[in-house]
C-alpha cells in the first residue's frame, strides 16, 4: 500500500485513526497498531509478511539473549547471529542475482540467476535492527522485553516501507508512553499534506518531463536538454523521497512518535559534504556511527573509511554498478573537498561553490538513474555534447515553456518557505493567526489538488520502495 | 591525570593543526571548527597511537566530551 493513494488517504488511514483513538490503554493501542501495519505490509506483499515477521522476532530473541549474557562470550554470538541473519537476509533477497551474474560475467560461466522479488522496505527494516542489537551490544539501550513493543518499533507502517531509518534509542520511551498532543495532530497533518503535495503535485509531473528525455534511446537529446532533464530528476527524487519522508513523520506524530528528520533542503548545501549531512540524514548516521570507525586492516584508516562508507551506501541504494559508481563518485568528492580543507573552502566566493555543488550532485542523479551502463555513457557524451547533437533543440525548448509554472514552483519549493514564512508569523499575534488561517487553507488545496490527481493517476510508487 | 591533558592536548594540537587549542573536560566536537566525523577516525588514531592503547567501536561513536575520552584512556594505561 502506499501513503499517495485514494485508499490509503480516505480508508485505511481515517479507519486506523479512528480504532486507535477509540482504543484506550497504550498497550492496545499499540496492538492496534501492528495490527494496520502488517495489514498495511502484506497489501502489497501477502508472503514476505512472514519474513518480516520472522526478521523482527530473531532480533528481539537476539537482543535479549544479547541482554543476558552481557559481558560474556553469550553477548558476541548473540550479536554475530543477528548481523549474519540481517545481512545474510539482505544479500539472498536483495543482492544475489546481482553477485550471481557478475561471477557468470567473470568467470564466463552459466550458473542459474535467482529471480526473487525484492520485499518492499527489506533495505530500511534490516537497518533498523541491525542497528537495535548492535546498539543493545554497545550498551547504549537495553534490550526490548515486550515482543510487541519491539514488533511495532520494526513495522510500525509509517516508517515500514521507505524510512526514514529509526533508531530504537529516539523512539524507545514513545513505545511505553506516548501522547499525541492537539498541536502534534496539527504539525503531523501539514506535514503529510505537504508530503503528499510535493509527491503527487511535484514528483509524479516532473517524472513525465524526465521520461520524455530519459525514457527513449536518448539519440537527439542535445546538450541543454540533457542538462536540463538530469536536473528535473534531481528535483523529482528530491520530491519523492523527502514528501514520503514528510509522510512518515507526520503520519508519526498523529500517533504521538516523534521521529528524526530525514532531509534539511538539501539542495542549499555549499558543498557536497553539507548536502550529505542534509540528505537522507537517517542512513547517512547509520554509515557514520556503525561502519566509518571500523578498523581496517588493524589500523583506523580515515580515507579507507570513507570509501567503506561510499561503497555500501551506493550499494545500499541497489545491486548495481551505476549504485556503486553513485556512491564512489560522492565519496571522490567529498575526500577532494577534506584534502581542500575547511579554511580554503570558506574562501572561495558563495556563488562557485553553489555552482559546483549542484552541478556534482545533478551528473550524481543521472549516474542514479540509468542502471545500464551503455545508456549512462550515453547520457555522459549527451551532456558534453559529444553525439552532435547541438547545445540546445526545439523539444527542449517547449518543454521549458509547458512546464514553466511546474518547474518555477519545484524551484521555489527547494527553498525553506514554510519555515520562513512561519518564523515571520511568530513576530505578531495577529500574524499568527493569519499565517493560521493560510495555513489551513494550504492543506485543504493541497488534499483536493492531490485527490484529484490520484484519481487520474494509474499508478505512482514512490522510488524509493525500490531499495 | 594532568599528565593525560597534557598529552592529549599536544594530539589535539597536531590533528587539528591549531595551536590555541585548551582542553577541558567539557570539551566537545562543537567546540573545535575541524573536529567531524571523518578527522575524528584520524583524531581516534593519533591518540591510539600517542597512550599505546586502543578504543573499543563503541567508544569510538559514543564519546560525549573529552572527559570521557580521557576516563577511557585512564582506564587502559
Amino acid at each position: 500500500m502506499v501513503f499517495s493513494s485514494l485508499f490509503f488517504l480516505y480508508l485505511f488511514l481515517p479507519l486506523c485513526l479512528l480504532v486507535y483513538w477509540l482504543t484506550p490503554k497504550i498497550e492496545y493501542k499499540n496492538i492496534v497498531l501492528i495490527i494496520f501495519s502488517l495489514i498495511f505490509y502484506a497489501w502489497g506483499e501477502p508472503l514476505w509478511v512472514l519474513l518480516l515477521l520472522f526478521s523482527a522476532t530473531a532480533n528481539y530473541l537476539c537482543g535479549l539473549l544479547i541482554e543476558k549474557y552481557r559481558g560474556r562470550t553469550g553477548a558476541k554470538a548473540s550479536l554475530i547471529v543477528s548481523l549474519l541473519l540481517n545481512l545474510g537476509m539482505l544479500f539472498v533477497f536483495k543482492y544475489s542475482a546481482f553477485t550471481v551474474e557478475n561471477i557468470n560475467a567473470l568467470f564466463s560461466l552459466h550458473l542459474p540467476v535467482p529471480s526473487i522479488r525484492l520485499p518492499i522496505g527489506i533495505s530500511f527494516y534490516t537497518f533498523q535492527t541491525i542497528s537495535y542489537t548492535v546498539d543493545c551490544y554497545w550498551e547504549k539501550i537495553h534490550a526490548q522485553r515486550s515482543y510487541t513493543k519491539f514488533l511495532l518499533y520494526v513495522c510500525m507502517f509509517p516508517q515500514l516501507v521507505a524510512g526514514p531509518i529509526v533508531r530504537y534509542s529516539s523512539i524507545e520511551s514513545e513505545l511505553t508512553r506516548r501522547y499525541a498532543s492537539v498541536s502534534d495532530i496539527s504539525a503531523g497533518l501539514t506535514r503529510i499534506m505537504i508530503g503528499l503535495g510535493k509527491k503527487v503535485i511535484l514528483s509524479n509531473h516532473l517524472s513525465t518531463i524526465v521520461d520524455a528525455f530519459f525514457a527513449g534511446d536518448m539519440q537527439h537529446i542535445s546538450v541543454a536538454g540533457t542538462w536540463y532533464a538530469v536536473a528535473v530528476y534531481a528535483m523529482q527524487i528530491y520530491f519523492d523521497f523527502s514528501g514520503y519522508s514528510d509522510m512518515a513523520i507526520g503520519l508519526g506524530r498523529l500517533f504521538g512518535f516523534h521521529f528524526d528528520e530525514n532531509f534539511r533542503h538539501p539542495f542549499l548545501c555549499k558543498d557536497i559534504t553539507e548536502f550529505w549531512q542534509r540528505w537522507h540524514i537517517s542512513l547517512g548516521t547509520c554509515f557514520r556511527d556503525y561502519l566509518l570507525y571500523s578498523p581496517i586492516v588493524g589500523k583506523r584508516r580515515a580515507y579507507g573509511g570513507l570509501f567503506l562508507v561510499w561503497f555500501c551506501t551506493g550499494l545500499w541504494h541497489g545491486a548495481s554498478w551505476n549504485f556503486i559508481i553513485w556512491g564512489l563518485y560522492f565519496g571522490i568528492f567529498i575526500c577532494f573537498e577534506r584534502l581542500l580543507g575547511k579554511k580554503r573552502i570558506k574562501k572561495i566566493p558563495v556563488v562557485l561553490r553553489h555552482i559546483y555543488s549542484k552541478i556534482v550532485i545533478v551528473i550524481g542523479f543521472g549516474i542514479f538513474y540509468f542502471e545500464q551502463l551503455p545508456r549512462l555513457g550515453l547520457f555522459f557524451r549527451n551532456l558534453i555534447g559529444l553525439n552532435g547533437n547541438g547545445l540546445i533543440d526545439e523539444f527542449t525548448k517547449i518543454s521549458v515553456a509547458n512546464n514553466l509554472y511546474l518547474l518555477i514552483g519545484a524551484l521555489i519549493c527547494c527553498f525553506p518557505v514554510l519555515e520562513t514564512l512561519e518564523k515571520l508569523a511568530k513576530k505578531s499575534e495577529s500574524r499568527q493567526m493569519a499565517f493560521g488561517i493560510f495555513q489551513t487553507v494550504c492543506n485543504g488545496a493541497l488534499l483536493v489538488f492531490s485527490s484529484i490527481f490520484l484519481v487520474d493517476a494509474t499508478n505512482n510508487p514512490f522510488l524509493y520502495f525500490r531499495f | 591525570m594532568d599528565e593525560i591533558y597534557k598529552k592529549l592536548t599536544k594530539v589535539f594540537r597536531e590533528v587539528f593543526d591549531d595551536d590555541s587549542i585548551v582542553l577541558t573536560p567539557e570539551t566537545t566536537a562543537d567546540d573545535i571548527e575541524d573536529w567531524d566525523s571523518i578527522e575524528h577516525i584520524n583524531l581516534i588514531a593519533a591518540v591510539e597511537d600517542a597512550f599505546g592503547m586502543r578504543f573499543q567501536m563503541r567508544e569510538v561513536s559514543g564519546m560525549k566530551n573529552v572527559g570521557e575520552m580521557v576516563q577511557i584512556i585512564k582506564s587502559r594505561i
